[in-house]
């Protein structure tokens, strides 16, 4: 016992060590059993490494792995009708957004690698705003506001994105969408709706919603939510939209830190003005 | 025509583990007898409990129901992936299967010169018969990462993917890899990590092969990456030019 050899996989080594506890030898002359095969491959790697350092060869395997983190995307569905351009909405809602990409392209060494995308729904439908690429190169550009509010095509859209391989690979965690609103839809939302919470893939994304001021349809935003234990976040005024994306942001950085990037972390959306990073 | 089959392997504790103290939740078995020669790696469940003892279960059970069924010529697939889990199940019980899920994947290379390859959840399970790569397990579908079926969540042997390669005159090579390793190759390298592991591992002896792979697989290149990674490699040359080990 003692060390790992080559012969071993570390299932028969794991057997040979429950059967060498079950009937101890009386007499045994080598070093302690390592608690572990994990461990004790990690000491007899860690001799091998001391005595083949001299010699070590450049490995090949980075020709074949990926140069870059497991990506962790989020996608904000932003309402940019003409109403959002009264009472200082969009100036907020594009300090709000800048913000939050700054602060997740300061994160660095974490699990995931946060990415970043902004499709907007105003004047002209649904459109790419900001294509999906990594936080940290991610150049902001203020949204202006116009025209009506299709929020069905930025469903469609938002589906389309995440059933697409080349834009968000298999290797990634689970999407987040936000949404962000302040009116009613004005197209036939609720069949995009549908058919994004039946995507297989789509349907896995984390969703955050927040209406804005009193004309909010907080009943659809509550539809894409699709959950008893989210709720619509609701911004009386234009500095709560501040509020509700250092909410996203500290739920998706929590996430990008976490040893389980795929799993929501539960931050309720309370003492948002203590939030810090 | 004279063969000669070798396998090998590695596995290492990956960075989140190593920072938690906790120990490999992976495990890997090589191993040979009547039924031919037999690699298995599998991938505990991170969020479960009992995710180490079912790893190194799963192995176990993958190498008896591999014996028992080979002893039947003809026996269908499916039922190799019954007696996988049937085993599997025996072999944690009383803890529920549940809380300690795991992948397994299996390659074997039969007496007759036939193969099988495949098994259930993430990972890699590739073969290549001379310039023919076949990829039976490493597509995620519609997953994202960190998603997987396994022994203990999954529904049945419906959930395996099992292929039986025929006798080849060309050589031939399995890789299985855990999703520690598959989820960070590029795709279109994959035939060039098969060849890799063969050209460069071939002419090593059993000891410096070992800890020539141990190496690489702690010196994983690809940023902030978290998993343990556990990789097993089986070939068949037509000559006697590879390892006998």
């Amino acid at each position: 016992m003692g060390f790992a050899k080559y012969q071993e996989d570390i299932v028969s080594r794991w057997v040979a060590d429950n059967r060498s506890k079950a009937a101890p030898r009386r007499h045994q002359r080598q070093a302690p059993i390592a608690a572990t095969a994990a461990t004790s491959n990690a000491v007899n790697s860690g001799q091998a490494e001391a005595t083949h350092q001299k010699e070590k060869p450049v490995s090949k395997l980075k020709e074949f792995t990926m140069s870059s983190a497991r990506p962790l995307p989020v996608i904000v569905l932003a309402d940019i009708s003409g109403s959002m351009g009264t009472e200082g909405k969009i100036d907020a809602l594009n300090d709000a957004v800048a913000e939050m990409v700054s602060t997740f392209s300061e994160e660095e060494d974490n699990s995931a690698e946060i990415h970043v995308s902004v499709l907007t729904f105003g004047k002209g439908g649904a459109a790419l705003h900001k294509p999906l690429q990594p936080a940290h190169k991610t150049t902001w550009e203020p949204m202006s506001a116009a025209g009506r509010t299709p929020m069905g095509e930025a469903f469609a859209l938002a589906q389309q994105m995440i059933e697409d391989k080349s834009i968000i690979s298999s290797r990634a965690y689970r999407p987040t969408l936000v949404l962000v609103s302040d009116g009613v839809p004005t197209d036939d939302w609720q069949g995009p709706l549908q058919n994004l919470l039946a995507s297989e893939r789509a349907s896995k994304a984390a969703r955050f919603a927040m209406g804005i001021g009193a004309e909010a349809d907080n009943k659809t935003l509550a539809a894409f939510l699709a959950s008893d234990e989210s709720r619509v976040f609701e911004a009386h005024e234009a500095r709560e939209i501040r509020k509700f994306f250092r909410w996203v942001t500290m739920s998706v950085t929590a996430r990008s830190r976490s040893a389980a990037p795929n799993s929501v972390v539960a931050i309720e959306p309370v003492d948002l003005d203590e939030l810090e990073f | 025509m004279l063969r000669s089959t070798y396998s090998f392997g590695a596995s290492v504790v990956g960075p989140l583990h190593q920072r938690e103290q906790r120990p490999n939740e992976d495990a890997w078995l090589r191993s040979a007898g009547s039924y031919g020669s037999l690699v298995v790696v599998c991938d505990g469940m991170g969020s479960r409990p009992e995710a180490r003892r079912g790893a190194k279960a799963a192995c176990l059970a993958a190498r008896e129901a591999v014996s028992r069924w080979s002893r039947v010529q003809g026996a269908p697939l499916s039922y190799l992936a019954h007696l996988v889990e049937l085993l599997w199940r025996l072999r944690i019980y009383p803890v529920d299967p549940g809380d300690a899920a795991t992948t397994c994947l299996l390659a074997l290379a039969c007496p007759d010169g036939a193969w099988v390859l495949g098994g259930v959840g993430d990972g890699l399970a590739i073969a290549k018969t001379g310039s023919n790569l076949t990829i039976v397990v490493g597509q995620r579908g519609e997953d994202f990462g960190n998603e997987t079926l396994g022994l203990g969540v999954s529904k049945g042997s419906g959930s395996w993917k099992l292929v039986t390669l025929p006798a080849s005159v060309e050589d031939r090579v399995a890789v299985l890899a855990t999703d520690g390793i598959a989820d960070d190759l590029v795709p279109e390298k994959i035939n060039d990590f098969c060849d890799w592991l063969v050209v460069d591992f071939q002419n090593l002896k059993p000891a410096d092969r070992w800890r020539q792979l141990m190496m690489e697989l702690k010196d994983w290149p690809t940023p902030n990456h978290l998993d343990d990674k556990t990789l097993a490699v089986l070939r068949t040359t037509a000559t006697s030019q590879g390892p006998s080990s």
